[in-house]
């Protein structure tokens, strides 16, 4: 009795009973579609939150200075200096202070979000100007009231020729000298909504707050933990304290995500895999039943020749193909409600095609695992008292 | 001619709770190849246990069987069902055909596990369906079958491993008299082709269609001899 033979037999006995079969395959069915619909909606939601962290750029680090009372504080020449000595692994850096502003325009006022920045932000973000210029060194030093905007401004309040337009920004005037390129989808609360403004001004905007939180970017994504590393000694050298500051890596946040995504993944498939473990006893149970009610069967069968391994392995390449087909039916449901749930909550659910193959493989192992003691059974039945078995 | 089933003192012995149940009692009996051979007696004999010996289907307590020169009495379960697939074909009382294979994947069934690949599976079993005559019935289910036609695909299935000895166990009980009168006849016509026919019967009249008659009663051995001897026949009739 070779396998394919096996196969196509145990797929016979499969469709002409088919609501036995089906209700045997109902556990594995659940199990895997249950697996398929977390794995995948995991894979979406942990691609929206990478591309989430990528937009805000990877190779970024972020530092918020709390400080340590007056006598001890870091200055932007503690930033610039510590960049001018890193160099090799830093692209950039500069102060970002963000500052809630007020922006009107003639009759329209708005609030959006201000950033006082330097010259080297605009590429440390790979922000590009669209029109006009972006903030230079120039405007920092000499603290002029000018201002870069999002294209949600320019669009929304300052109509077709923006540059050279005046803004009123928390009671001062600004001039408009650029408009940057569009981003996201020039919507309020987006990241086109946003104001760029000289650090040195932005200082006098919030009313005369010191600079407390800079932007770093790393040459690359995979030196920013060196950055990190560097960073944290230079203050704590400064600070004697690690509360002081606070850094933030995209690149290792990115990783803690995905681990926290990963583990929360893993922890929902083992409770999908109860159902599998379910399942699995129901094939068991459906196949032991099937076993007595075979009796005479598998006594013809030894009649005529079948050795313990034929029985055994008859009884479980059905119990594999029985949780097989199960498998893939719950891959089928799987797939096809991952992707309407995924519709349903505004992202792509991702079904890879190993989470698939390990569903299906886990499926089939199962009906194997829980059909062996009843094919066992079978295959040591006493031929004289399964042929008179009625 | 030599011996194709020789027993040597066979005992089978059931322990029921504390009783011992000799259902063989030393038996020794040689059968020749070709031999046509009827095993009478009456429920409780030890027919069925003997049958269950020749068959490979059971080994003995003690004593010793060889078939075909092999002792087969102290093999495994997994090298008797090779011998029973190779060396014996069995017809019984209640068809014993799997319901849901088609006649033709019933009368393979012995050379599947046999090993025997797919073209001549099919040649063996359509040869064999053939000569029982319902070749034309190969693709139907058992259930779409007379109880006579049953038979006859399993006297094919029987067949169709080229067994050397061929056991039928009342072969004739859930038939007709006229359907059971054909089957003897094709169990007549395997015997004159040389097959050895082991046949076993309550019935006094189907044992008389054999050449020799084996007769048991309680384990042992009453009567041994032609069919036509004095003996068989009387005991027999007195029993019935």
């Amino acid at each position: 009795m070779n396998f394919y033979q096996s196969f196509l037999l145990a797929l016979k006995s499969l469709s002409t009973g088919k609501v036995r079969a089906f209700l045997t395959m109902l556990g594995i069915i659940v199990g895997v579609g249950a697996v398929i619909i977390i794995v995948s909606l995991g894979q979406g939601l942990q691609n929206e939150m990478n591309s989430a962290i990528s937009g805000l750029g990877t190779d970024l680090l972020t530092v918020n200075v709390t400080g340590r009372g007056s006598s001890r504080q870091v200055s932007e020449n503690d930033f610039y200096e510590f960049a001018e000595e890193n160099k090799e692994i830093l692209r950039g850096v500069s102060p970002t202070a963000n500052v809630s502003a007020t922006v009107k325009f003639e009759t329209e006022e708005l609030s959006s979000s201000l950033t006082g920045v330097n010259e080297q932000y605009c590429d440390i973000k790979n922000l590009t100007v669209a029109q006009g210029r972006g903030i230079q060194y120039v405007d920092c030093y000499s603290r002029m009231n000018v201002c870069v905007v999002g294209s949600y401004l320019a669009k929304e309040i300052l109509g077709s020729r923006p540059i050279g337009q005046k803004l009123n920004i928390n009671g001062f005037h600004y001039e408009v000298i650029g408009v940057l390129d569009e981003q996201a989808d020039s919507s309020e609360g987006s990241s086109d909504d946003m104001v760029l403004v000289p650090y040195t001004c932005a200082t006098k905007l919030s009313g005369g707050r010191l600079m407390t939180s800079y932007t770093l970017a790393a040459k690359s994504a995979d030196v920013a933990e060196q950055v990190e590393t560097k960073l944290e000694q230079m203050l704590y050298r400064v600070f004697q304290s690690e509360n002081a500051y606070f850094i933030m890596n995209m690149a290792s946040m990115m990783t803690e995500v995905n681990n926290l995504m990963d583990n929360m993944v893993l922890f929902l498939v083992a409770i999908a895999a109860i159902s599998l473990l379910v399942g699995g006893i129901g094939i068991m149970n459906i196949m032991l039943v099937s076993v007595t009610e075979r009796t005479r069967e598998i006594g013809i069968r030894k009649s005529v020749g079948a050795k313990e391994r034929d029985i055994l392995s008859q009884f479980i390449i059905e119990a594999g193909t029985t949780s097989g087909v199960g498998g893939v039916i719950g891959i089928v449901f799987g797939v096809i409600c991952s992707g309407l749930i995924g519709k349903l909550v505004g992202f792509t659910a991702v079904a890879t095609l190993g989470s698939i193959m390990l569903a299906f493989g886990v499926s089939v192992g199962i009906g194997i695992l829980f059909g062996f003691l009843p094919a066992r059974k079978a295959a040591k039945l006493n031929p004289i008292d399964a042929l008179r078995y009625d | 001619m030599s011996a194709i089933i020789e027993l040597q003192n066979v005992y089978k012995i059931y322990q029921m709770g504390d009783e011992a149940l000799h259902a063989l009692d030393g038996i020794s009996l040689t059968i020749e190849e070709g031999e046509f051979i009827a095993i009478v007696g009456q429920s409780g004999s030890g027919k069925s246990t003997c049958m269950n010996i020749i068959g490979c289907l059971d080994v003995p307590t003690s004593g010793k069987y060889l078939l075909d020169g092999v002792d087969v009495s102290t093999m495994n379960s997994n090298q008797l069902a090779d011998i029973r697939g190779r060396k014996l074909g069995f017809i019984f009382q209640q068809y014993n055909l799997i319901p849901k294979l088609n006649v033709q994947e019933n009368v393979e069934l012995p050379l599947l596990y046999a090993g025997y690949d797919k073209q001549t599976r099919r040649a063996a079993a359509s040869e064999a369906l053939k000569r029982v005559g319902v070749l034309e019935k190969r693709k139907n289910l058992p259930s779409q079958l007379s109880g006579g036609q049953q038979q006859r695909v399993s006297i094919a299935r029987a067949l169709a491993g080229n067994p050397s000895v061929i056991l039928a166990d009342e072969p004739t009980g859930a038939l007709d008299s006229k359907t059971g009168a054909e089957v003897l006849k094709f169990l007549k016509e395997l015997n004159e082709e040389g097959r050895t026919v082991v046949l076993i019967t309550h019935d006094n009249s189907i044992a008389k269609q054999a050449k020799r008659i084996i007769k048991l009663a309680d384990g042992c051995i009453t009567y041994d001899g032609p069919s036509n001897g004095e003996n068989a026949v009387v005991e027999s009739e007195v029993q019935a």
